[in-house]
């Protein structure tokens, strides 16, 4: 039997290229002939379209009022999408009076009405474009429909529902979601998720509760974050259970949500997450002590300049900067700490928050503080790091991946 | 002699057949990916991403190497880009002329000690400059190191945010393009630690302050020319390499990478001529040695406009540079070939930048000589010879076309008739002799390699704002 090879050599090219010829050449007049026959065709499609769209622009306030009856427009297709089209660009731009009247509109003339049936019963690509239309009217009587995308086998679908119910912002497209997440679990990707859940947990934070508490794997990380996005001060107490926490996330998301929180639990809580093993957890609490703007958390915060995580001393300075007082003694404890990584931090949020002059003014109003003290203070400001003579301590900062300018 | 010059012919012919029915198949591929793209994207609404909270922060690091002409406008046009958490690092890469000075005083620059961390290798920093106009903007000012993965490196050490976007200084970028390219990245961004944009040629554009004001083709043949090829290089092989997870280059004029990876792999590396292919096969390399599920993406739709050479000196200087830079990268990982841990990477993508991009030349130039050859000893058939051109040139007229019905059925951005009767004219015309002589620079770019030249010469460019003159 001949070989593949030798096969080929018999076939040859002169047997097969007359044929290739022609189909080569039939192929280039096909696509040719299209792309012509594609442009004339779209050329007078949009030539009539931006007709219609001119005619019906002009008697908007008319149609949207009801004045011409919405059946005169609502059979024909071509003049249905382009009415739609107009009223959810404008919903999308308008303020509060106008977008009440676009959205009555919209109800009265059965747009709404027409893509939840669309989203009902359609499937595929049809079923998309009605989810993602829905979604743009943000209408509460949507969000069944939109649920029910949820479940769609299709990953297109089921993030278009997702961010359609992100749009409405409501409690009630959360439930919907969580119990969703509950039947099915992590079925779409983290981010879309979180950012849907975080639209829609805005106005009741303690929905995502129970289901931080149950959620297992991934999903549970995954509304840890939401969590510690959406958390208010009253949900102080509910987030203290989750303070210990195996999962880091978890505990990253309670010290982030503790930011809300200024109450003296959230304090002491914060305190013990800023010592925590993890850094990113380090890092959340040392930022929420920060925006808590409590003078009792600068010791904490001083501590975290000579955190081994870059990040955790930036962020750390950037709030002792942020508190925006006692900065002479803040500067002291800084200086006294002999961490040149941390006052590298320190020094540099300072100079990006332009707060350099402010400091070289209070040192020199400081009564407490003797002249040799000012003298070494300001040495160390001016030259914008520890004198040689005075050893870093080097044990506290990593010494692998910071080496600083 | 007379067999030997029968075996090359077939070689030849089937070599040709093979590399023009891949293209055809990326053609197929990349215009059934584009249609479900165009129709994904309109669940994308940009406005929605634009709200979403999590959009992760993006640093921009543009290198700028004696760009005293362009860079008000270019870092004004960065500034201006719609994303909602943008830092932008400048990279002053040793410039001679007052580019530095330009920044300073057109946005108030001051020193600051932000962070750098000297993880990628690059020469030294000068200083570090923070604008006072706008905070989101630093400038890296650096020793020139002689490439632009050095200055890309020192960009890296100054960046904060979990992606870095790297864009060239002297290019222009749609204003949603960060939001349209990360759109992967926010749908995945467990999976997805890069994503590519497309590059147009901007040559023959209206230009206003910066802006792009109205796409045009260039006037000049050799710039049309190069417009189909940007075409098909990005809207057929790009797009249909991305489906099946084989995107080995991600072009370093525009492109989204994940900073933690970038710095893993130890950044650009510095002796590299093709920089943005050489960090992708890295990072190809790198994630496969550890086992890691990852995507690469192509998105067809965010755009930078770059220019492009106009004159066939520096075309010829550009292309020789590229084709020194895919074999320096390809030398690199050869080891990668063929072997079971790099999957599909080893086993198909590089092995087709071997044989029909690398050694293409080479084919070319010795089909040129064996046809000579049997025609001066008599055994090459005349009517053969006829009809393989006639086919050559249709077949690879096909695959042209189908690069701008690419574009015409999806991003259309030549509005004008008169264009496209141009482009589509120039799909015909581009065989003769233009691909000749790409073919002699091509070959120029392998013996300077091998000859160990890899001095890299500026191109002559007209700046931002002469670069649309038609």
């Amino acid at each position: 039997m001949p070989s593949i090879f030798e096969r080929l050599y018999r076939v040859g090219p002169a047997s097969l290229l007359f044929k290739a010829i022609i189909v080569a050449i039939v192929l280039d007049a096909l696509l040719l002939a299209f792309i012509l026959l594609r442009r004339t065709y779209r050329k007078r499609y949009f030539k009539k379209r931006d007709a219609r769209v001119y005619e019906l622009r002009q008697r908007w306030h008319a149609l949207i009022s009801g004045e011409i009856p919405f059946e005169t427009w609502r059979r024909k297709p071509f003049d249905r999408r382009i009415v739609e089209e107009i009223a959810l660009d404008a919903f999308e731009a308008s303020g509060p009076d106008e977008s009440a009247r676009l959205l009555k509109f919209l109800r009265d003339s059965g747009l709404i009405e027409k893509r939840i049936f669309e989203a009902r019963n359609h499937r595929g690509w049809r079923r998309l474009r009605a989810l993602v239309a829905l979604g743009r009217t943000r209408a509460p009587e949507g969000i069944h429909a939109l649920a029910e995308g949820l479940r769609d086998s299709d990953l297109e679908t089921r993030l278009a529902s997702l961010r359609g119910l992100a749009r409405t912002a409501s409690p009630k497209a959360a439930e919907e979601i969580l119990a969703w997440l509950g039947e099915e679990g992590l079925t779409v990707p983290d981010l879309p998720l979180q950012s849907a859940l975080v639209q829609c947990c805005a106005e009741r934070p303690q929905l995502l509760v129970p289901f931080v508490r149950n959620a297992q794997g991934p999903l549970r990380e995954v509304l840890g974050r939401v969590l510690g996005e959406v958390a208010t001060p009253s949900l102080g107490p509910d987030l203290l259970q989750f303070a210990g926490d195996e999962l880091d996330e978890l505990r990253a998301s309670v010290a982030r949500a503790m930011s809300h929180s200024n109450c003296e639990l959230a304090l002491n809580v914060l305190t013990e997450l800023a010592q925590d093993r993890i850094w990113f957890v380090r890092l959340r609490a040392i930022v929420s002590l920060g925006k808590q703007s409590d003078g009792r958390a600068i010791p904490v915060l001083v501590h975290g300049l000579t955190d081994s995580n870059r990040l955790v001393r930036l962020r750390g300075a950037e709030a002792l900067v942020g508190l925006n007082t006692e900065m002479a003694s803040i500067f002291e404890q800084v200086v006294a700490l002999q961490d040149r990584y941390g006052l590298h931090a320190y020094l540099t949020a300072l100079e990006n928050a332009g707060l350099r002059g402010r400091l070289e003014s209070e040192l020199r109003a400081n009564a407490r503080l003797s002249q040799s003290q000012k003298d070494h203070l300001f040495d160390v400001l001016q030259a914008g790091g520890l004198r040689v003579s005075e050893p870093a301590t080097m044990e506290t900062a990593s010494k692998s991946a910071t080496g600083l300018l | 002699m007379i067999r030997f010059l029968e075996i090359s012919n077939h070689i030849l012919f089937w070599y040709y057949t093979a590399s023009n029915t891949a293209y055809l198949v990326m053609l197929i591929v990349a215009l059934k990916t584009s249609a479900v793209h165009k129709r994904k994207l309109q669940s994308h609404r940009l406005n929605w991403v634009k709200e979403t909270p999590m959009a992760p922060p993006i640093t921009i690091i543009a290198p700028a190497h004696n760009e005293e002409s362009s860079i008000r406008v270019a870092v004004r046009n960065l500034l201006d880009l719609d994303y909602p958490e943008l830092e932008i690092i400048i990279v002053n890469d040793g410039s001679e002329d007052r580019t530095f000075e330009e920044m300073r005083d057109e946005f108030r620059l001051r020193v600051v000690r932000a962070v750098y961390v000297p993880q990628a290798k690059s020469a030294d920093v000068r200083g570090l400059y923070r604008s006072d106009l706008d905070s989101r903007l630093l400038v890296v000012d650096k020793k020139p190191g002689g490439s632009k993965a050095d200055a890309v490196n020192a960009g890296l050490n100054a960046a904060t945010s979990p992606y870095v976007c790297i864009v060239d200084a002297d290019s222009i970028l749609e204003r949603d393009g960060l939001l349209r390219i990360m759109l992967p990245v926010l749908d995945d961004p467990k999976r997805v630690i890069a994503v590519g944009g497309i590059i147009r040629v901007l040559n023959g554009s209206e230009i206003k302050a910066g802006r792009l004001q109205r796409v045009r083709l260039p006037r000049k043949g050799i710039e049309v020319i190069q417009v189909i090829e940007y075409l098909r290089a990005f809207l057929i092989g790009r797009e249909a390499w991305s489906q099946g997870n084989m995107l080995t280059i991600i072009s370093g004029a525009f492109g989204v990478f994940r900073t933690d990876l970038v710095r893993a792999v130890g950044g650009y590396r510095q002796s590299a001529i093709g920089e943005d292919f050489d960090l992708v096969a890295r990072l190809h390399r790198h994630l496969r040695q550890q086992g890691v599920a990852y995507r690469i993406p192509f998105v067809p739709d965010p755009v930078c406009w770059t220019e492009a050479p106009s004159d066939l000196k520096s075309l010829g200087r550009q292309r020789a540079r590229w084709h020194k830079g895919l074999l320096d990268v390809l030398w690199h990982s050869r080891d990668m070939l063929f072997k079971r841990r790099y999957g599909r990477i080893g086993w198909l993508a590089l092995p087709y930048l071997w044989l029909f991009e690398l050694i293409a030349p080479v084919i070319e130039l010795s089909g040129i000589v064996t046809i000579i050859l049997a025609a001066c000893m008599g055994a090459l058939s005349r009517e053969f010879f006829l009809q393989f051109l006639i086919f050559g040139y249709a077949f690879a007229t096909i695959i042209s076309i189908g690069s701008v019905l690419q574009e015409e059925i999806t991003y259309k951005r030549y509005n004008d008739w008169q264009d496209v009767v141009r482009l589509v004219s120039y799909c015909f015309l581009e065989h003769f002799p233009y691909r000749q002589m790409h073919m002699v620079w091509r070959l120029q770019g392998l013996v300077q390699y091998l000859r160990g030249d890899n001095t890299w010469k500026p191109l002559k460019r007209k700046g931002l704002e002469s670069a649309g003159v038609r």
